[in-house]
């Protein structure tokens, strides 16, 4: 190796091009820091430049014909700077006497948010004009309190449209992990439910940031810096209001405590109404819910958050004798013309199963017309548990509609393979006699009843149910959405004909008559569906206009007890506005 | 290894080391905190300096011969990764300077590619006994690909690292005054062809630096705010999670390029001159270790290190003081950016390296 004579007087050379640097580093900062530094920390002191974030306005909800459903006003939210607050044991209580709000829920809401001590933690929000102005006028004995402008979500509709466009809440723990990196910080409003949850990456617009300049007492002097929020996308709904309406107004009409309708395009999927009962007002969460009301929701037996349109399967009863129909004439095992012995009973050995009425022999039409379960149990026994299944299957009994809300729950179908591990109970042969009839195990929510329905009044058609028809910018650039039609069942037309005939005769003379509309052309099934939790479940799914189907309308009244006289009637006053002048010109909603 | 090496491990260097990341941790959760992100950042941290400790561990261990024999395919790849930011960079604060590497962050390859540069230079600097313009061609070309790989995307900073290793490399290496002097007057040509390739931003902060005044709220704010910050710290600091320029967010990136508004103000003059004599140790021991090299291969190694630390340190303490432009640039060790600490601590790991195959001399 080489020993360059340079070398070692060139390293020495730089040891005090170094040590000089970091000598001019300690000079510089004995300078600012020693010297200055009363001076800069006067200034820190007087650094009265505030940040805030401004909140942005969600988007504006429609329904299909533009009527507002859900959309924000301003408020006035009470706030606390916590760094600002000096003395906190004088403050606090003044605030409590003015807001009418226990000292210790105002210290916890501090705590909670002690962890941005520079953001102002939300005390009270949608506080009235009279208490801020008492704020105001007390301003002096009230440092680091502050009011800020806010946007508050208005749910135009109430109670009516509450399971659908969901609510808002304070964003959790759980969710600020994950999106802290969105810009989610805590005490954030975040979509909880329905469209809200959803859609809250559409809803959700991006905060502006204000820097202001203020005086020793944290009153604004200027304006530094303003980026303004941008407002989020608006959202324009499949609903239509007057539809969901009438429904809301049938169901609670029938003086029923629980149930669902859900109202839907067969062609498209497009969801008109959704309703569930017993219901909520999301307005209660608009501005936080309080936690009496939270407890209250949560604590009723009635379980009023659950959209008991998606979100719970029940035995559809009769009306899953839709999918052992068109599995019998898809398997050769029924024709229109088919005869069958309904003596009031069907018996298998031992096992007997009765029927509600002796009708001798009746016709394949008649049948699904008056409901006869004996011909169903014949034709379920003859199909057997794994056929019925796979048709059930394929007409979407216990699969997930992917309807755009939350919570959707699957439904289920027995069959030899999986009856064990759904229900902890071996396979009988009797088991398809049951499912049949949409007993034993069955369950569906009532949008799959009425995916059902569409299905068989679309020829085969599968849509995929959806609530957003498009979402618009405040610009007015719009996004629309295709309708989400995923294939077709491949069963024989003569099949769907077949059922559609029965399903109109149901209504014209058989167990549906309570759903007739004067001049308007309806088809629908009753079901009745016997449960282990008490009165039967009451359902109508139908349609019209019979010939050219528009409308898919289902009715589900939990323990209603009869479909024909519970669940058609409120089918029918729903048919009654959609179709106004039904034996005039046709008006498709 | 064996204990020959061990025996002349530099004991005080991995201890001003390992001091100056354990005081980085207590700094960052204290610039992390007020945004209620501390634990998530120290936990983060660790986990960086865990890999950070593998990496000078695994270079210490190594005999920087063999690693500087690879100077090729580590330039070589270097330089992939750079043009490959490009392509798949994750682009912060307007720059794109990461490659995304899922939960532990984005992985920075300008970082890397300074320790790259260190070893590819020392390696064609040590042979040179001549200096013919040829050969001081190609070595510009070796630092000048990077560079302008760096500057391009954009990081004004670690391009101004790039040149400081490489003027220090060639200053220790022997570079003649007439070839030295040449390549200052080629560097100051180049300032204008630089300008250009600046982002408007970047030209703001330039122009703030000459007159914070001139936009007290814009590109100037960072600067006046982070003068206040340090200042106020006044002889003892203001303590520990106490710093009201810190806790109200009044300097923006303060935990990445202005850590050191949180030690200079919760700590006051005193935390700072710890800091800086923890680095005077360092840089001093590293000069040491270049003095006691073995052969000019390991000199001129320690040398590219300490000039990399070095430089760092000035220019990032220097922008917070007012002395030095905005130019985005880790406090080394301390400073959020886990490609930063990796190859921080790998570089002491070599620095370690060649400490411990000294000169057979003395004992």
């Amino acid at each position: 190796m080489r020993e360059p004579e340079s070398s070692p007087r060139r390293l020495t050379a730089l040891g005090i091009l170094v040590a000089l640097l970091m000598g001019i580093l300690v000079v510089r900062l004995w300078q600012i820091q020693v010297l200055q530094g009363a001076h800069y920390l006067q200034l820190s002191e007087d650094n009265r430049v505030r940040e805030y974030s401004l909140t942005a306005p969600r988007g504006v909800i429609y329904d299909r014909k533009g009527r507002p459903l859900v959309t924000n006003r301003p408020s006035f939210t009470v706030a606390i700077l916590p760094l600002e607050m000096r003395a906190p044991d004088r403050i606090l209580p003044r605030l409590s006497a003015l807001l009418g709000m226990p000292v210790t829920e105002i210290q916890a809401r501090i705590a909670a948010g002690q962890q941005r001590p520079f953001e102002p933690v939300r005390i009270r929000r949608d506080t009235s004009q009279a208490v801020v102005t008492r704020i105001e006028e007390n301003r002096i004995d009230l440092p680091g309190v502050v009011i800020l402008v806010e946007p508050v979500r208005v749910y135009l509709q109430g109670k009516m449209a509450a399971h659908l466009l969901g609510h808002l809440g304070e964003v959790s723990q759980a969710e600020l992990a994950a999106l802290r990196h969105k810009g989610y910080k805590p005490g954030d409003l975040i979509g909880k439910d329905g469209v809200e949850r959803t859609y809250e990456w559409l809803l959700r617009g991006s905060d502006g940031r204000l820097r202001v300049e203020v005086d020793a007492m944290g009153r604004p002097l200027r304006v530094l810096a303003r980026i303004p929020p941008t407002a989020g996308r608006s959202l324009v709904l499949t609903i239509d209001l007057d539809l969901q309406r009438a429904a809301y107004e049938a169901l609670a009409g029938s003086r029923q405590p629980s149930g669902a309708v859900v109202a839907l395009d067969p062609r498209t999927g497009d969801v008109l109404a959704l309703v569930s009962l017993p219901s909520y007002d999301p307005n209660l969460f608009a501005v936080g819910i309080s936690a009496g009301q939270w407890a209250a929701l949560t604590g009723d037996r009635r379980y009023p958050l659950l959209n008991r349109a998606i979100g719970a399967a029940y035995e559809p009863g009769s009306v899953f004798k839709l999918v052992t129909a068109a599995a019998a004439l898809e398997e050769g095992l029924a024709t229109r013309g088919s005869v069958f012995y309904a003596p009031g009973f069907f018996r298998i050995g031992r096992y007997v199963w009765k029927d509600l009425g002796v009708w001798g022999n009746v016709n394949f039409i008649t049948g699904i017309a008056h409901s006869i379960n004996v011909v169903f149990y014949t034709l379920g026994y003859r199909l057997g548990g794994d056929r019925l299944a796979a048709y059930a299957g394929r007409m979407g009994v216990g699969v997930r509609t992917g309807i755009d809300l939350p919570g959707e729950a699957a439904g289920s179908i027995p069959s030899p393979a999986t009856k064990q591990q759904l229900t902890g109970e071996p396979w009988y042969p009797g088991d398809a006699v049951n499912i049949s009839i949409g007993q034993g195990a069955v369950t569906v929510t009532p949008m799959q009843a009425a995916r059902l329905m569409a299905l068989i009044a679309s020829d085969g058609r599968q849509v995929r149910p959806r609530l957003l028809l498009m979402s618009m910018q405040g610009d007015g650039t719009m996004r629309a959405r295709a309708p989400a039609v995923l294939g077709r069942v491949p069963f024989r037309a003569s099949t769907f004909a077949i059922l559609r005939e029965g399903l109109v005769a149901a209504v014209e003379r058989g167990t549906g008559q309570a759903s007739k509309v004067p001049g308007l052309a309806v088809g629908g099934k009753t079901g009745s569906a016997e449960n282990p939790r008490g009165k039967p479940h009451a359902w109508f799914a139908g349609y019209a206009p019979a010939d050219r189907p528009s409308l898919v309308l289902v009715a589900f009244v939990e323990h209603g007890y009869r479909g024909g006289s519970t669940a058609a009637p409120i089918v029918r006053q729903v048919l009654t506005t959609a179709f106004p002048f039904p034996a005039g010109q046709e008006t498709a909603p | 290894m064996n204990r020959r090496l061990l025996r002349f491990l530099d004991w005080p260097l991995l201890l001003v080391t390992l001091v100056l990341v354990a005081g980085g941790v207590v700094v960052l959760y204290s610039a992390t905190q007020a945004a209620g992100t501390g634990p998530a950042f120290v936990k983060i941290r660790l986990i960086h300096a865990a890999v950070g400790l593998i990496a000078l561990a695994i270079l210490a261990a190594t005999d920087y011969q063999m690693l500087a024999s690879a100077w090729r395919p580590i330039l070589v790849g270097t330089i992939v990764l750079l043009a490959l930011v490009d392509v798949a960079g994750r682009s912060a604060m307007g720059a794109q300077r990461w490659i995304s590497l899922g939960p532990l962050g984005g992985f920075q390859p300008s970082e890397v590619a300074k320790l790259a540069l260190i070893i590819a230079l020392a390696k064609l600097v040590e042979p040179r006994e001549t200096w013919p313009w040829t050969a001081v061609g190609g070595l510009v070309l070796a630092a000048a690909v990077p560079a302008v790989l760096i500057v391009g995307q954009p990081d004004l900073g670690s391009t101004l690292v790039v040149v400081a290793i490489f003027a220090a490399v060639m200053f220790a290496g022997g570079a003649p005054a007439r070839v030295l002097a040449s390549l200052a007057v080629a560097g100051a040509a180049a300032v204008p062809l630089v300008w250009g390739l600046l982002r408007d931003y970047q030209r703001a902060r330039l122009a703030v630096f000459l007159d914070p005044g001139i936009d007290p709220l814009g590109a100037g704010y960072a600067l006046i705010q982070s003068k206040i910050a340090v200042g106020s710290g006044q002889l003892w600091g203001k303590g520990f999670l106490a710093g009201t320029q810190n806790l109200l967010h009044f300097i923006p990136e303060q935990h990445t390029d202005f850590i050191f508004t949180v030690i200079g103000e919760e700590f006051g003059f005193a935390g700072a001159l710890i800091m800086l004599a923890l680095f005077a140790v360092w840089v001093g021991r590293g000069l040491s270790i270049a003095r006691s090299a073995k052969d000019r291969l390991g000199m001129l190694l320690a040398v590219g290190v300490v000039a990399m630390v070095a430089f760092h340190l000035f220019v990032n303490i220097g922008m917070t003081v007012g002395l030095m432009p905005i130019t985005g640039i880790p406090l080394p060790f301390i400073s959020h950016g886990g490609t930063a600490l990796v190859v921080m601590l790998g570089s002491t790991g070599l620095l370690l390296s060649i400490g411990m195959r000294r000169k057979k001399i003395l004992f």
